[in-house]
């Protein structure tokens, strides 16, 4: 007889633990364990049957993996809690006894530690951290906006601040921002970066009051590995462009809430990218350009490598394009017309490059002047993003590139509905008009953005429009409404038709025959529908289930799509 | 002494010090205050504090009104120091030992004048003695340098010699950030590891401008508030600002981030596949029912004339006529053709059931109307036949008598309409049906306990009980069409029973909460059940004891099913006044499945009174079916 198996030892029950169980194993406090957890990225795991992992019960509990808890058991960071602990012991003791020498050179060695192992651990290549750094953002971002106080240290806010900065400076110097969005919550930005979409939102510049009910300690938690991370991705961003990582700070900048602008970023060389930029922002664009068509070329190359092309002539151009990069649009073309499948991915990456070169250089040409009510913080950013140059009001901070009066000012941003004085050489409007101009991907016409003008709406960059979705820019009729209310309910004949057809049955012959089309296509229909229905008796009851719960789901969404156009036929009709 | 301002106000008095020796106790002292140890607000009312040794009252102090205390607090320098005195409501000023005292607690010091800073008594005094206590002379140890002391020291000087210490040296600082990806080839892969789904991207409603359409209503904003904050579909409420000026901070933007964190280390993460399937895909494929006629789809004729609901029809085996009996109380037989009611039988009850005998040699109906059975020739087939089933009916005067039911010969009027046996039960009889040959018949009567099946033989004019006890609450039964089986349908259960060998040979489980009805596959291998609980079973007999297939399709009790008896059709009538019918073809191919393909929904009566199709028979030759329901209507779909 073969041993008798023990429950719980084996399969899925082996492979879980329980939190407490964890603790215990881990011989640590349960305010410990959750900062390791939060450093570590462990979460708890959903067992795919509780019941064979929770010893026959279904209570609900949490479970980690015991392979994660067991990586946890060697982290360098546990002793260093310890150790910390037994620091703080000596420490408290020292201080009782007002043994003031000990307690100085107890603070000299005080124990550190520090989280690179962990950024390394966690996302062991640079693309894994970009496609994880959403979080990371949005929290430096917020915390760089708190006040300090007891709770959140200066030393905290000051180097978020610090780290939001260089961000924001590589993706002006990178112009890699694609999207912006002003919502109720904050304004939300979307930068590509190495092919990663990074999505932030940056709340509005106004005080917050810290809720009761948020445990800051966990907020600190993460915020604390959040800047490690964004420091190591900051280095990395700034010396893949040649740039020196920190860059400088310009105090009396600084001092006089200078923003971006305080940041002196120089490359390896030790030249001010900044002002190279203004001064000659061709150049710099020509690089990253060219940049970005080594990178094209070598996705094109793998393109036809895939594509199983085995023609010589081929072959031959394409070292002929690495050789002269200038003139490859035009080999391009030639190479296209060999193979038309080539012409149309090939053409397609050019033209997107092209356009994401127009759409890098969109206020290439204008100059901004910021009044005093618009947010510098944001507005400055996005311009800047975009090639533009801004300057602002002086009441607002120091280090304006540029006056109220300069004749080179295009477009004037300012939220009042009145001006004190106005210069006739640029153009007046709202804020919103820069971010439109980004979503649209071109310059909009101003005349809907005047100062006092009612704003056209401002739709979100992100939605991505089905079409079943509701697209608040499509025009509608009444028609269209009363067939989605029919589907929507699910009948498909109305007595109107009924008495219309009764009605057409005087007229023309003509009209006669189209109603006879019709009614073949109707009783065509009303014969699927039919079979459908017959079939249906046919489906198992996990099909017919899972078959109402999509149909469900699509009325569902229908019904709400619906609910927007009438709501909008009213408003046009009022 | 008196305070010559303030009348009643004397100051507090002066104890000399205790003495403690024995007649120090003061506790038999003469006091002023005779009330004891009671507080002073139960004399409120009275004009006086208690009583003096005389049994006089002790009249309360006067004391001063408002205006006398604003006079004393202006005009006495002693009034910050004055008390009331609990016990005799007596006003006491304090006398400087006893502010003192006062100030003394409250700084945290000793109340009486105790010095714990006294001068330290040396009781063993420092001085040298003349004579020492010990003549020992002082150890060497205490000459000589620690060695242990010049070991460690030693160490440090060693270690500060070789550069391992270095005194005075700083922290290096160095630089916080360096290229952490710069070997990315030795990058490990975490094992099972589910990134953290991103945070939903936001919508057009969240914009500060949104188009107008986006904004809630009043109601809206009501409905939103009224639920609970886990339940809303979005945590915010869409609102439009007129300028980007205008926009304030967001009151939870801390509160979303935090929950954000929870959920990044406190949310169970789970690999879900989000699959994306078109529904219509789940439609099974079936074959058109186009290719799968003949079956009945329209309506052909209406038998109108019953005036209550028709309970029960049956088709003659010829296929030319229809007996119908109804809750009026009469059983009609018409001509199925044309339409015609030819003869009318009024009974004493409602009938429940009409059968017609299957032998084509005979023309004769079963009627059951309350507990009696009545065999009726219809006296419409042609003579022969007739004649037949008068022979095969006549009168016996030799009648063994059963227990169960009584078999009564017609009386002569009776016998002219065409009746030729009454049989009487005990209890009323719910159900009948006829063996192939026509010469057995078996009745239902679910209330007679263990009599509840009885098996009726007519050329013997006999009757007998199969089953000694009741399984339960007999639904339905039927006899196999080729082989002596015989199938019992309980509330839950079919029993099929040899008769032959009298052994029970299968119980199918159907799954169904209460059977009611059942038709047998003229192949004799296949059966349906319909039950009160809207589902249809198909088993098949070779294959298992379980349904080969459940459909659940009518919205309301299945009343009937039926085989057809020629073509591979059956049928369904529900209380939702449907019928559905079904290909239903049976392979002779053991290992082929039935194939069951629904072709047509036919709405055949209306709901009166929650009743709708209340039997369905398929005409024997022809696709036809035969309905019949509680709108009093009988009805033909060809």
């Amino acid at each position: 007889m073969a041993p008798m198996k023990k429950k719980g030892e084996r399969g899925a029950a082996a492979n879980y633990i329980t939190r407490n169980r964890a603790i215990k194993r881990l011989q640590i406090s349960l305010a410990d364990f959750r900062r390791l957890c939060i450093l570590k990225g462990i979460y708890p795991r959903e067992p795919k049957n509780k019941k064979k992992v929770n010893k026959g019960s279904t209570a609900p509990r949490t479970f980690y993996y015991v392979k994660d808890i067991k990586y946890l058991a060697h982290e360098p960071i546990l002793e260093k809690f310890r150790e910390y602990k037994t620091f703080a012991k000596k420490l408290k003791k020292a201080l009782g006894k007002k043994e003031f020498d000990s307690v100085k050179s107890l603070e000299e060695n005080k124990p550190e530690y520090t989280l690179d192992h962990l950024v390394k651990e966690r996302y062991p290549t640079f693309i894994d951290a970009l496609r994880d750094l959403d979080d990371a953002l949005s929290m430096v971002f917020l915390f760089s906006t708190l006040p300090a106080n007891d709770k959140i240290k200066y030393k905290t806010v000051e180097n978020c601040k610090r780290l939001a900065a260089e961000f924001q400076h590589y993706v002006v110097i990178s112009r890699s921002l694609k999207k912006t969005f002003l919502s109720i919550k904050g304004i939300y930005y979307q930068a590509e970066i190495r092919g990663q979409d990074i999505t932030w939102i940056v709340p509005y510049q106004f005080s917050q009051q810290v809720p009761t009910d948020v445990d800051l300690r966990v907020m600190m938690t993460f915020l604390e590995f959040y800047q490690t991370l964004l420091g190591f991705v900051n280095y990395k961003l700034y010396s893949d462009m040649n740039l020196i990582y920190p860059p400088k700070i310009d105090i009396k900048k600084d001092e006089g809430n200078a923003g971006l602008t305080a940041y002196v970023v120089e490359t390896s060389e030790g030249k001010d990218i900044l002002k190279n930029i203004k001064t000659k922002p061709e150049e710099k664009e020509e690089n990253v350009d060219k940049e970005k068509m080594k990178e094209y070329q070598e996705r094109i190359k793998n393109l036809s490598e895939n594509m199983n092309i085995d023609n010589e002539e081929n072959e031959e151009e394409e070292e002929e394009e690495e050789a002269n990069e200038e003139t490859n649009d035009i080999k391009f073309e030639d190479q296209g017309k060999t193979d038309e499948n080539e012409i149309s991915e090939t053409d397609k990456l050019i033209k997107e490059t092209q356009l994401r070169a127009e759409f890098q250089k969109l206020f290439e040409n204008c100059v901004f002047y910021l009044s005093r009510e618009v947010p510098k913080y944001s507005l400055e950013f996005v311009i800047k993003a975009f090639g533009g140059k801004v300057g602002w009001d002086s009441s607002v901070s120091i280090g304006s590139a540029i006056s109220e009066n300069d004749p080179s000012i295009t477009h004037y941003i300012c939220d009042r509905p009145k001006q004190d004085h106005i210069f006739l050489h640029g153009v007046y409007v709202q804020p919103q008009w820069v971010y439109d101009c980004i979503n649209a991907k071109k310059l909009l016409n101003t005349s809907n953005y005047y100062p006092g003008e009612t704003l056209p709406p401002h739709l979100s960059p992100f939605v991505k429009l089905n079409e079943t979705d509701y697209n608040p820019e499509e025009e509608i009729d009444e028609d269209e409404i009363m067939e989605d209310s029919e589907e929507v309910s699910g009948t498909t004949k109305t007595s109107t038709e009924d008495s219309e057809e009764v009605e057409d049955e005087e007229d023309d012959d003509d009209e006669e025959d189209e109603d006879e089309d019709e009614d073949e296509d109707k009783e065509e229909e009303d014969k699927e529908d039919e079979n459908k229905k017959l079939a249906m008796i046919m489906m198992s009851k996990k099909d017919k289930r899972l078959y109402n719960q999509i149909q469900h789901s699509r009325n569902k969404k229908a019904a709400e799509v619906n609910k927007l156009k009438k709501k909008k036929l009213a408003l046009q009709k009022k | 002494m008196t305070n010559p301002t303030i009348p009643g106000v004397l100051p507090r008095e002066v104890h000399p010090e205790i003495i403690p020796i024995y007649d120090s106790d003061t506790s038999d002292e003469e006091t002023e205050n005779t009330i004891g140890n009671v507080p002073l607000e139960w004399y409120d009312d009275f004009p006086h504090i208690g009583y003096d040794i005389n049994g006089k009252k002790i009249m309360r102090p006067a004391k001063g009104d408002e205006l006398d205390k604003f006079l004393a607090k202006m005009e006495d320098p002693d009034d910050w120091k004055t008390v009331e005195d609990e016990k005799s409501g007596k006003k006491i000023v304090l006398s400087k030992e006893e502010l003192e005292m006062i100030r003394k607690i409250q700084g945290g010091d000793y109340a009486d004048g105790y010095d714990p800073y006294e001068p330290y008594v040396d009781w063993y005094t420092s001085d040298v003695m003349v004579t020492p206590l010990s003549a020992a002379p002082e150890p060497k140890s205490r000459f000589i340098p620690s060695k242990w002391e010049g070991r460690r020291i030693m160490k440090i000087v060693r270690a500060i010699r070789k550069g391992w210490i270095v005194p005075g040296k700083k922290k290096e600082e160095k630089p916080r950030f360096y290229a952490l990806w710069d070997n990315d080839d030795e990058a490990e892969e975490r094992p099972n590891h589910i990134p953290a789904p991103k945070l939903p991207l936001p919508e057009n409603d969240m914009s500060y401008n949104p188009p107008a359409e986006y904004l809630p209503t009043e109601e809206e904003i009501e409905e939103w508030k009224k639920l609970d904050p886990e339940d809303r579909p979005k945590n915010y409420l869409p609102k439009k600002y007129s300028s980007l000026r205008a926009v304030p901070a967001y009151d939870r933007f801390i509160e979303e981030r935090f929950e954000r964190c929870l959920d990044l280390y406190l949310c169970p993460r789970v690999r879900k596949n989000k699959f994306q399937i078109d529904p219509e895909s789940l439609i099974p494929k079936l074959p058109d029912p186009k290719d799968l006629q003949p079956f009945p789809t329209s309506l052909a004729i209406t038998y109108k004339g019953h005036n209550g609901r028709v309970r029960s029809i049956s088709v003659d085996p010829t296929g030319q006529w229809l007996a119908s009996g109804s809750e009026d109380k009469t059983l009609r037989i018409w001509e199925v053709v044309t339409g015609r009611c030819l003869r009318i039988w009024k009974m004493e009850e409602s009938i429940t059931n009409v059968s017609w005998n299957p032998n084509k040699m005979f023309s004769l109906i079963a009627v059951v109307a309350g507990d009696t059975v009545k065999l009726i020739n219809p006296l419409v087939a042609s003579n022969e036949v007739q004649h037949n089933t008068d022979e095969f009916l006549k009168p016996q005067s030799e009648i063994e008598k059963s227990k169960h039911a009584e078999w009564i010969n017609p009386s002569t009027s009776e016998a002219k309409n065409g009746i030729r046996q009454v049989i009487k039960f005990e209890k009323n009889v719910t159900y009948i049906t006829w063996h192939r040959r026509g010469d057995y018949f078996a009745t239902v009567s679910p209330d007679a306990a263990n009599s509840a099946v009885l098996v009726h033989q007519i050329t013997k004019r006999q009757t007998q009980n199969p089953f000694k006890k009741s399984k339960g609450l007999v639904q339905r039964i039927q006899f196999h069409p080729s082989k002596p089986f015989l199938f019992v349908a309980t509330q839950n259960f079919v029993r099929i029973y040899n008769l032959v060998k009298q052994e029970l040979i299968k119980k199918l489980q159907t799954g169904v909460k209460w059977i009611s009805s059942m038709d047998i596959h003229p192949g004799g291998d296949n059966l349906i059940i319909g039950s009160y609980d809207k589902r249809l079973c198909w088993f098949d007999l070779d294959l298992s004891v379980k349904p080969y297939k459940t459909l659940r399709y009518h919205k309301f009790a299945i009343r009937n099913v039926c085989y057809h008896k020629k073509y591979p059709l059956f049928a369904s009538c529900s209380d939702d006044g449907n019928i559905n019918i079904f290909h239903g073809m049976v392979y002779n191919d053991m290992l082929q499945n039935p194939l069951i393909v629904p072709v047509k929904i036919i709405k055949a009566h209306e709901i009166t009174e929650n009743l709708g199709v209340l039997n369905c028979e398929f005409h024997p030759i022809q696709p036809w079916i035969f309905t019949c329901g509680a709108d009093g209507n009988i009805k033909l779909f060809s």
